[in-house]
């Protein structure tokens, strides 16, 4: 595997100077638009600022202990909790389900495989507006479809107060899980067909082969995979936004990153807004630590 | 690695070419920029026209015009202020344009009135944005909330419109059509929308004699009339469709265009369009959807109605704040002001009496037709019966902390927890804690 | 036993792989199917599959009547301009991680990812106000800029598990031969990270065509609104009418998917060679 090691150091010694020069940009880019915001963020949830007015009143870890007390926080946390963990949940299985169906050879396969990934590749408002429309309480293709198959007696209507976190979830569902088939998918594709052969060999049933041999090869991806649509759906914005904006029932969606919004352009409180979303950041962080503590050791491995 | 640091080179090269040509905001002309919500694509065509006519008279100003959606104004004005720079000019709530004032961010608009005429503006309309004598903002155009009904579906039921909250909530149960178990048509289509949530709390507690907040400026949501409110909102709830708290407006005005709903109990002017181009044409007029007072409440005297007029406001701290007002004096100039009102005829009604009177204005297809709905607004406004969203009486201007109490959303939750099945009390208590702990937060109260 | 357990598995298979293309393709047909109806019929009830009376009327007043052209144009620029930043930069910087020893890179490789972790919400009101102190609020460069560097960390990533995936021996071979690193770039890592780089590229211009938060605070003029901001923007104005929605939709769903089947192949192979290998 490895090269001449004469050569190979000497390559690679060769010009670190030029690879910090590669890197920079990057740098620079991620330190100034990235860092260099969310430090402000930090330093402005130690203020009490208004979002608009020009003073600033440094007080402060007032706005976390406020935070701790505040019954809508809580509240948020608990919707971002199960929005989060049932989507990301959900998102798995039907994900891995249908890598394993992609994966397959049948006829149409490259098609189907192209199709699926559609909704992924759709921009967030037209999968709302798309969802919206069929999911219309009065005119919407669903629940007329419902009501006339008799799976309904009534049009369920999807956005009240009762129903718009489900309809959001399986919203979100359709909307993300692409990602994850093509994450297992591309996995799948690279297993050594050998793996099976053995198997087949030894008389392993379809199941066992899943289990002792697809299933440990996916665990790396899966170990990713879990862990970036976990983060992006306990950040998700633009679907929670759109999808409960314009209705008072958006309440029952009021995710931590709405409400972070919310506090900073309706409640106009900057300060408590940033505190919001510096905390948010800082339970990301601990429990990705605590994921890579749970799982990564036997990641090294594969 | 020569040839490696040149095409980093060239890399970093290119960019910084293409940064000037994407960061085209070259300005030798005074750029003013306004921004405001009438998105309706005619009323855009026709802010063009005025702005073109304008900046061939002053050449040396260039007017930017941006159409903003509704919700998205406040926050966009937010970031805006929040980063030192804000559109010379925009539009606003009322209570927004008050907001600001009280926090010196707007300049005095005194030149603006006086140009129009003080005594032409029509007096329900002065106190949209006045504060300590001065005018601070001036309403683009003004609109009133009105209550619509289908006048043939009523007949055909033997009923008269409703008077009061009962008579509202008896009609609604009354108009209720089923049809092989399903519900064909709904007595009363009630938006959810937040921001009319707001609207709708607002009007109902003033049509029932309550208040929002005392002198002194503290929350007053666990009085008898906010109860009898909350207890009012309950009942809709059993007559309303079931998701009516997700629908918005516009779906309100589609069951009422379709058939689908006989009431709706808040509409505004732009409406009618809806209705024509959705209602069957043999009964898209107002002889079917038929316009009359509001309901009163059990506790209350008055049918009111939420006006509906964002203030132009002028930024302080804007570059070309004059130039902006110029423009403004030349927008209410009466040949290019009805040719704006025109673009949605029923809704934006004119700020001044001239413009009243001017035969030009009245000598519209869509204002002929839809007359009544036009004078129902105009009642009124003459009678000074209508407020801004969470306004009770024009002292409340002075509250410069209703915007807050607005965007925070709790008057909407306290709604739905309403509606939910919290008992009154404990909702009005549960929105007065947090609106309490809001102005204590914002400075506005002491703990 | 054997022989009856293969078809039925088969009709399994196709099954559900027809399952699976339906519940894609399905939701969008609607919406092609409303954008072809004239205003009354988008309500009928009940809903006429298709149209009765199928008619363009909703997308010739998408162009006659809004600013739809603009923001298509804006979001193709703004998207385009993007992808080539982000490629640009992204990939001299992973070849750097990958190629080359400095001191503190593993760290710096693991700090950047880190950042993927900062959800725009949180960091789009303080940028505004930055965009602001440099002048460039309400232009397209600063949401080409933002766009960027909140794709850099995941596009780092996914490409330096590409350039890692291609042996050191291959390059090494070329430069034993006597060709400078700068044609070993471009005749051995450039082909064999090419799907990579497709592949990041769509990860890239997806999020900075999709985009909603960015553009909706740091964009104002409506001449440099991205198609999802204008769009809501139709969703939310006055009166809306959902034939006309369902038009916009439709046509920004088209490039974006017309793209997507064009690179497709190279999507999936990407992604497995190497993107998501932890």
């Amino acid at each position: 595997m490895e090269g001449p090691p004469t050569l190979k150091r000497g390559y690679r010694l060769s010009g670190s100077a030029v690879g910090v020069l590669g890197i920079l940009p990057a740098v620079l880019l991620i330190a100034g638009l990235i860092l260099y915001p969310v430090a402000y963020a930090v330093w402005l949830s130690l203020h009490d600022k208004h979002s608009f007015f020009p003073t600033e009143q440094f007080i402060g870890f007032r706005n976390y202990v406020e935070i701790a007390h505040d019954e809508e926080f809580w509240d948020s946390l608990w919707r971002g909790i199960v929005y989060a963990a049932g989507t990301t949940a959900l998102q798995l299985g039907v994900g891995v389900a249908a890598a394993l169906v992609l994966h397959q050879s049948f006829r149409g396969r490259t098609a189907v495989r192209a199709l699926v990934l559609f909704p992924y590749m759709i921009p967030t408002i037209v999968a709302v507006i798309v969802w919206r429309w069929l999911l219309n309480d009065t005119y919407g293709l669903v629940d007329y479809l419902l009501v006339r198959w008799g799976l309904a007696r009534q049009p369920v209507v999807w956005l009240s107060v009762d129903w718009i976190m489900t309809s959001l979830i399986a919203m979100s569902v359709w909307q993300f899980t692409p990602f994850v088939v093509l994450s297992v998918l591309a996995r799948l594709q690279t297993i050594p067909l050998e793996l099976y052969e053995a198997a087949r060999v030894d008389g392993a049933s379809a199941w066992s082969r899943f289990r002792h041999v697809t299933l440990p090869q996916l665990k790396a991806v899966l170990f990713v995979v879990i862990l970036l649509r976990g983060i992006w759906m306990f950040t998700k914005f633009d679907t929670v936004w759109l999808w409960g904006e314009g209705a008072g029932a958006g309440r029952e969606i009021r995710t931590l990153p709405i409400y972070a919004y919310m506090r900073t352009f309706t409640y106009y409180q900057a300060g408590f807004g940033s505190a919001l979303a510096v905390l948010m950041f800082a339970m990301l962080m601990v429990a990705t630590l605590v994921y890579f503590r749970m799982f990564w050791r036997e990641e090294e491995a594969t | 690695m020569t040839r490696q640091a040149r095409i980093l080179a060239g890399v970093g090269l290119a960019v910084a070419v293409l940064v000037p040509v994407l960061g085209t905001d070259a300005q030798e002309k005074k750029a003013v920029r306004l921004w405001h919500t009438e998105t309706e694509p005619q009323t855009v065509a026709v802010l063009n026209q005025i702005v073109a006519d304008f900046e061939r008279l002053r050449p040396d100003v260039s007017v930017k015009m941006e159409a903003l959606a509704w919700g998205d104004l406040e926050k966009k004005l937010t970031a805006a202020l929040a980063a030192g720079a804000p559109p010379e000019a925009s539009h606003g709530q009322a209570i927004t344009c008050a907001s600001f004032a009280a926090k010196g961010l707007l300049r005095p608009v005194d030149d603006l009135v006086e140009s129009l005429g003080k005594e032409n503006l029509i007096e329900g309309f002065r106190n949209l944005c006045r504060l300590d004598g001065k005018y601070y903002g001036v309403g683009h155009a003004a609109a009133a909330s009105v209550f619509v009904y289908r006048k043939d579906l009523l007949a055909q039921k033997g009923l008269k419109p409703p008077r009061t909250w009962d008579e509202l909530i008896q009609a609604a149960e009354a108009l209720k059509e089923m049809k092989d178990g399903q519900v064909v048509r709904w007595g009363l289509s009630v938006t959810g929308q937040p921001l009319l949530v707001n609207i709708q709390v607002g009007e109902l507690l003033r049509s029932n004699g309550g208040r929002l907040f005392d002198p002194e400026g503290r929350p007053t949501l666990t009085e008898k009339p906010m109860i009898e409110l909350l207890d009012f909102y309950k009942r809709l709830n059993a007559v309303l469709p079931p998701g009516w708290t997700s629908h918005g407006y516009l779906d309100t005005f589609a069951n009422l265009a379709n058939g689908k709903a006989a009431m709706v109990y808040q509409a505004y002017g732009r409406g009618t369009g809806y209705i024509e181009k959705y209602a069957p044409a043999e009964i898209a007029d107002p002889e079917h959807f038929a316009v009359t007072d509001k309901v009163v409440g059990p506790s209350g005297k008055q049918s009111v109605a939420q006006i509906d007029s964002e203030p132009w406001m002028v930024f302080k701290q804007a570059k070309y704040a004059n130039e902006a007002v110029e423009f403004l004096k030349f927008f209410y100039k009466e040949e290019n002001y009805v040719r704006y009102l025109h673009t949605v005829p029923i809704h934006l009604l004119p700020m001044m009496k001239s413009t009243y009177r001017n035969p030009k204005y009245t000598d519209n297809a869509s204002i002929k037709k839809w007359r009544p709905w036009v004078d129902m607004q105009e009642t009124y406004f003459k009678q000074d019966r209508t407020r801004p969203v969470l306004v009770m009486e024009w002292d409340d201007m002075k509250k410069p902390y209703l915007l807050e109490v607005m965007g925070s959303g709790i008057l909407v939750d306290m709604v739905l927890d309403s509606v939910k099945g919290m008992p009154s009390a404990e909702a009005a208590a549960k929105a007065q804690k947090r609106v309490e702990e809001l102005l204590v937060r914002a400075g506005y109260l002491k703990k | 036993m054997k022989a009856l357990r293969r078809p039925l598995w088969r009709a399994f298979v196709y099954t559900a792989a027809l399952g699976l293309a339906a519940q894609a393709v399905l939701p969008l047909l609607w919406m092609f199917s409303t954008s072809l109806k004239p205003p009354r019929e988008v309500f009928a009830s009940p809903p006429t599959l298709l149209p009765a009376a199928p008619t363009l009327e909703n997308f010739f007043r998408l162009f006659a009547e809004t600013a739809f052209l603009t923001y298509f144009v804006n979001s193709v620029v703004v998207s385009g301009l993007t992808v080539l930043l982000t490629m640009a930069v992204g990939a001299a910087g992973a070849y750097s991680l990958t190629r080359f020893r400095f001191p503190g890179r593993e760290p710096l490789a693991k700090l950047i990812l880190c950042t993927y972790m900062f959800a725009p919400i949180m960091i789009v009101i303080p940028m505004y106000i930055l965009a602001r102190r440099l002048g460039i609020v309400n232009t397209r460069l600063v949401l080409v800029l933002s766009y960027a560097s909140f794709c850099l960390p995941f596009s780092l990533w996914l490409l330096r598990a590409f350039f890692r995936s291609i042996p050191l021996e291959l390059e090494e071979a070329a430069l034993v031969d006597g060709a400078g690193r700068a044609r070993a770039v471009v005749h051995v890592v450039v082909p064999l990270a090419l799907p990579g780089v497709i592949a990041t590229s769509i990860f890239t211009f997806t999020l900075a065509w999709n985009d909603y938060i960015f553009t909706r605070i740091l964009v104002a003029s409506d001449e440099l609104k991205t198609l999802p901001v204008g769009v809501q923007d139709l969703f939310s104005a006055a009166v809306v009418d959902w034939g006309l929605i369902m038009a916009a939709g439709m046509l920004i769903t088209i490039p974006a998917l017309a793209f997507f089947m064009a690179v497709q192949r190279h999507l999936v192979a990407g992604w497995g060679s190497g993107g998501l290998k932890g």
